[in-house]
């Protein structure tokens, strides 16, 4: 694997990243705003898995498990908060529980 | 390198992305992805200089399919109306990159990828999704909550998603004159000392008159390499050549790697899922309250009953 094909892994990397960042910016459903922090994730995952592979050091791709582990734990306990918030207001958008901030 | 024409690439990029984003007729919208998609396949190109890159041509052309696949797909999850919809649409993103990681020939992640990503936590959003679905009414077309359909400051957001991939690029271009030498595949072959077991099995299997244990790693390093081939030294200074076959696998590696490199890591991880299956089960569970009188009314309720009862059978 040559540094220019490494080059371009990182790019799409970071236009995962990209996309993921502006989406969660953007989209005011809070389960999608999840859904786009999962898509920053998997920018992360593939810049970890292509640097690995280049330097033949296999910690990249355990990095990777342990990205796996976090975004499981943070989707349950971020879908369990929004099916709690979502009880309680009966809607699914962020800008409804600015009441929350005090 | 000259970074002007990646700049130009990210700002198409970018401006696709905000135009994608309001509100508008479909086809259009897919006409500005598919235009944020070229500009994305145009910075990489820009970046990677040409196909030869890859070891072969087919090498290539997979990466570029898989990485535009990403990169649609990620768009249109995020500019999609439902729901439902973006959470199938990064079902088709973690395929890709699971598609990305087999060129980088990490098959064990790829796999765990799909499992993990697409078999269990998709399944979860989707649940979610469903659960807290408005949308009941059987009309033909079912208008999408507002927070769904008009985006939060797309202008802003945009800008700095478009600074980060400015930022990026320019890291990526500059970095990659400066990169460390790349290793070796021989180091691979290192593994497979902590692994005797399985390396005498298959060393016996070779050749069974060679003398086990190797060299003892007092004395030296037992595996050893001289241009392309890679052998192994007995302790009585024998050496055997090593088929690539025995090379350790990715599995292994990663494994080794894992229990080896990052011990406390994994136990950590192990309470991080603990903890958090906790957490989920005590958030959403539903508690009810109860007035005195209603909790009287349950504790009581299958005394009153029986006293009805009897009465009814007096009477």
């Amino acid at each position: 694997m040559t540094s220019s094909a490494l080059a371009g892994y990182l790019i799409v990397s970071g236009l995962l990243l990209v996309i993921g960042l502006v989406g969660f910016l953007v989209r005011r459903n809070l389960i999608v705003m999840f859904l786009c922090t999962e898509l920053m994730f998997q920018g992360a995952a593939i810049a970890f898995v292509a640097i690995g592979r280049y330097l033949f050091d296999y910690s990249g791709q355990v990095m990777v498990i342990f990205i796996l582990t976090v975004a499981a734990a943070e989707a349950a306990l971020a879908l369990a908060l929004v099916v709690l918030l979502h009880r309680q207001s009966n809607t699914l958008d962020s800008d409804a529980f600015g009441e929350l901030r005090e | 390198m000259d970074l002007f024409l990646p700049y130009i690439a990210c700002l198409t990029f970018a401006l696709a992305l905000f135009v994608a984003l309001r509100p508008s007729p479909l086809s259009f919208r897919v006409l500005m992805i598919a235009i944020g998609s070229a500009a994305a396949g145009w910075l990489i190109g820009l970046i990677m200089g040409s196909l030869s890159a890859f070891a072969d041509v087919s090498q290539g052309l997979f990466f570029i399919i898989f990485s535009l696949c990403a990169i649609a797909a990620s768009m249109r999850l995020i500019t999609h109306d439902r729901p439902v919809y973006s959470a199938l649409y990064f079902v088709l993103v973690v395929l890709s990159t699971a598609g990305l990681f087999l060129l980088l020939e990490a098959e064990f992640m790829a796999f765990a990828l799909v499992i993990v990503y697409a078999g269990a936590i998709l399944i979860t959003y989707m649940f979610v999704l469903m659960l807290s679905n408005q949308t009941t009414e059987s009309t033909e077309e079912q208008i999408q909550a507002s927070y769904d359909r008009i985006p939060r400051e797309p202008a802003a957001a945009v800008g700095v998603g478009f600074l980060l991939l400015c930022l990026i690029t320019g890291t990526v271009v500059d970095g990659s004159s400066s990169l460390p030498t790349q290793g070796s595949e021989q180091s691979q072959w290192t593994t497979l000392e902590n692994l005797p077991k399985q390396f005498e099995s298959s060393v016996m299997e070779l050749d069974a008159s060679f003398a086990w244990p190797p060299m003892p790693s007092s004395q030296g390093v037992a595996i050893r390499h001289d241009g392309d081939e890679t052998f192994i030294v007995s302790s009585e200074g024998k050496t055997l050549v090593l088929p690539d076959e025995l090379m350790p696998r990715n599995t292994q590696q990663v494994g080794w790697s894992l229990v080896n490199d990052f011990p406390v890591s994994l136990e950590l991880a192990g309470v991080i899922l603990l903890m958090a299956m906790f957490g989920a089960a005590i958030l959403a569970r539903r508690a009810i309250e109860l007035g005195e009188e209603e909790k009287r009314s349950i504790l009581l309720g299958s005394e009153t009953e029986t006293e009805e009862d009897s009465a009814g059978a007096q009477s």
